[in-house]
């Protein structure tokens, strides 16, 4: 649920990084606070509980400053992703207006991709929106770990587990390394501003 | 052998250092179990000894996680970023809706103390002053706390701040969640599912077997005697959703809304089941990659 001031010409909207627990949400939004200064537009707020799991959220606001003549804010939050949080993954959600979906490459943990998967869609159609028509992108996490000698799963796997039916934009990423960080978001961005503009059609 | 344990425990030792503790610890059962059948291993004993010690300190971690408190106090700080971020009615339009939004949500993160002075300034509006009420009788029950809503709600018969209308509202509101409340005294609340203000209109979602894909077989139209094979996307409960490409025109046109379905083969892990469904919803996607496709629904009428 994006705010527009036609008045000042300002849009604010909000991104949800969203996925099972301990898939590397945080560790996104962490790396893209260290990583892209010029855009941030202040502090990141975490709030945790042992073990750095995520209790509530995290928040890092952006400014990305004018895009066709119209000074663009954005919020990005992190879900709790562990399961027993549901409540709060749920408030979370609320009125977003596009999505990461951050899957754990890790091979034991392809179920709960694919549980949280059916979770964000059903919070989704809770709030009246559908997940084939809101701004997503997948990211498959992790795959460092192969190097190591980790069971991971191949990106194919992945692909026809989670997005056989969806076909949405998705990347490969390490977020502790920061790769294919960027370019998720980058792509979560130019969706959801693009389905904004359609919405407000604040370009004309 | 010793490989296949060296991986294991490589894998159990990350998936600890990630907080996946669940498959750390199932990986370390699997290495007990080799570990208990090998005979040949000159120095088990101690490998199982080390063994036990690290499914000691994992279920540690496990009981931290469990014992860390689900409803920190946070600072005035967060406290104010909560009650911005999640407070979603429109600020020019009013005020006091978004105010009293963002006190909500202060209750559902478990910031009770704070949540409840807010609650209190806006009695003093007349426009949120039922809702607020509620909700500071929600907090004190959230909170433990059945007494203080009592007294509370004493006090306000015993004051004029309410009209007696309101005041039935109120009261009225309060009896039913404490019914609600005392049905739901057996169920023991998960650690996290917190504050939960919503926590009664949860619907207890039946389990229900997971489909993946189903085989419709036609009895008119088009596709007469015709058996269609489709891919489920989504399945919440008894509902199935397929996507329908728009070139599938005789398909779509098929599936419309009501259509009984009698002859169904659901695809499930376990089995194919037979069964009948009924087309309940029928929806033409608007836009992103599967613009111009259908979502059509289905619920399973019979397994
Ligand atoms: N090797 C590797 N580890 C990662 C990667 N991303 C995250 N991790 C690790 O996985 C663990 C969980 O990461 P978080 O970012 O906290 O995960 P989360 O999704 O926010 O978890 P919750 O808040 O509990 O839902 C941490 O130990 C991270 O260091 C990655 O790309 N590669
Ligand atoms: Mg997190």
């Amino acid at each position: 649920m994006a705010v527009f001031n036609i008045k000042k010409r300002e849009i604010e909207c909000k991104i949800v990084y969203y996925g099972p627990g301990r898939c590397g949400k945080t560790s996104n939004l962490e790396y893209v606070f260290k990583s892209y200064k010029k855009q941030v537009g202040g502090e990141m707020v975490s709030i945790n509980t042992e073990g750095d799991r995520t209790l509530f959220f995290d928040f890092l606001p952006m400014d990305l400053g004018k895009i066709k003549g119209c000074d663009v804010r954005v919020q990005l939050f992190t879900v709790p992703g562990q399961v027993q949080y549901a409540s709060t993954r749920k408030l979370v959600l609320r009125g977003v207006d596009g999505i990461v979906f951050v899957a754990d490459s890790l091979d034991v943990r392809r179920e709960k991709n694919m549980l949280s998967l059916k979770d964000l869609q059903q919070n989704l159609k809770d709030y009246g929106l559908n997940i084939f028509k809101v701004p997503l992108v997948m990211q498959y996490n992790k795959r460092d770990l192969a190097d190591e000698g980790i069971p991971i799963m191949p990106i194919e796997k992945m692909e026809k587990d989670l997005n056989r039916q969806l076909k949405v934009p998705s990347f490969p990423a390490s977020a502790v390394k920061g790769e294919g960080v960027g370019k998720t978001l980058q792509e979560c961005l130019k969706l959801t501003l693009h389905s904004l503009q359609k919405q407000f059609s604040w370009a004309q | 052998m010793t490989k296949n344990i060296k991986a294991l425990l490589l894998q159990a030792e990350l998936f600890r250092k990630q907080g996946l503790l669940g498959d750390a610890r199932k990986k370390y059962k699997l290495v007990e179990e080799i570990l208990l059948k090998s005979d040949k291993l000159p120095n088990k004993q101690k490998l199982l000894e080390g063994l036990a010690k690290k499914v000691a300190a994992l279920d540690e971690d496990v009981k931290a996680v469990e014992r860390a408190p689900s409803t920190p106090e946070m600072s005035s700080h967060v406290n104010e970023l909560i009650k911005k971020l999640f407070s979603f009615a429109e600020k020019d339009k009013d005020e006091n809706d978004a105010a009293l939004e963002g006190a909500i949500a202060l209750a559902k993160f478990g910031q009770f103390d704070g949540a409840l002075e807010e609650f209190h300034k806006l009695l003093q509006v007349m426009s949120v002053r039922v809702s607020a009420a509620k909700n500071i009788l929600r907090c004190h029950l959230e909170m433990g706390n059945p007494d203080g809503a009592h007294t509370q709600l004493a006090q306000w018969q015993g004051s004029d701040l309410f009209s007696p209308e309101q005041f039935e509202k109120v009261t009225a509101f309060f009896d039913e969640i404490l019914e609600k409340k005392g049905l739901k005294k057996e169920i023991a609340q998960a650690p996290g599912a917190t504050a939960e203000v919503s926590v009664m209109e949860e619907d207890e979602e039946e389990e229900f077997l997971d489909i993946s894909a189903v085989a419709i077989t036609f009895d008119s139209g088009p596709h007469k005697g015709e058996q269609v094979e489709l891919d489920v996307s989504f399945q919440s409960g008894n509902v199935i959703s397929l996507i329908i490409s728009s070139r599938d025109e005789h398909l779509i046109e098929s599936l419309k809304v009501g259509v009984r379905l009698d002859d169904v083969h659901f695809y499930s892990p376990v089995a194919i089941f037979r069964g009948s469904g009924i087309v309940s919803a029928k929806t033409q996607i608007k836009s992103g990659p599967k613009k111009g496709d259908f979502s059509i629904d289905i619920k399973i009428e019979s397994l």
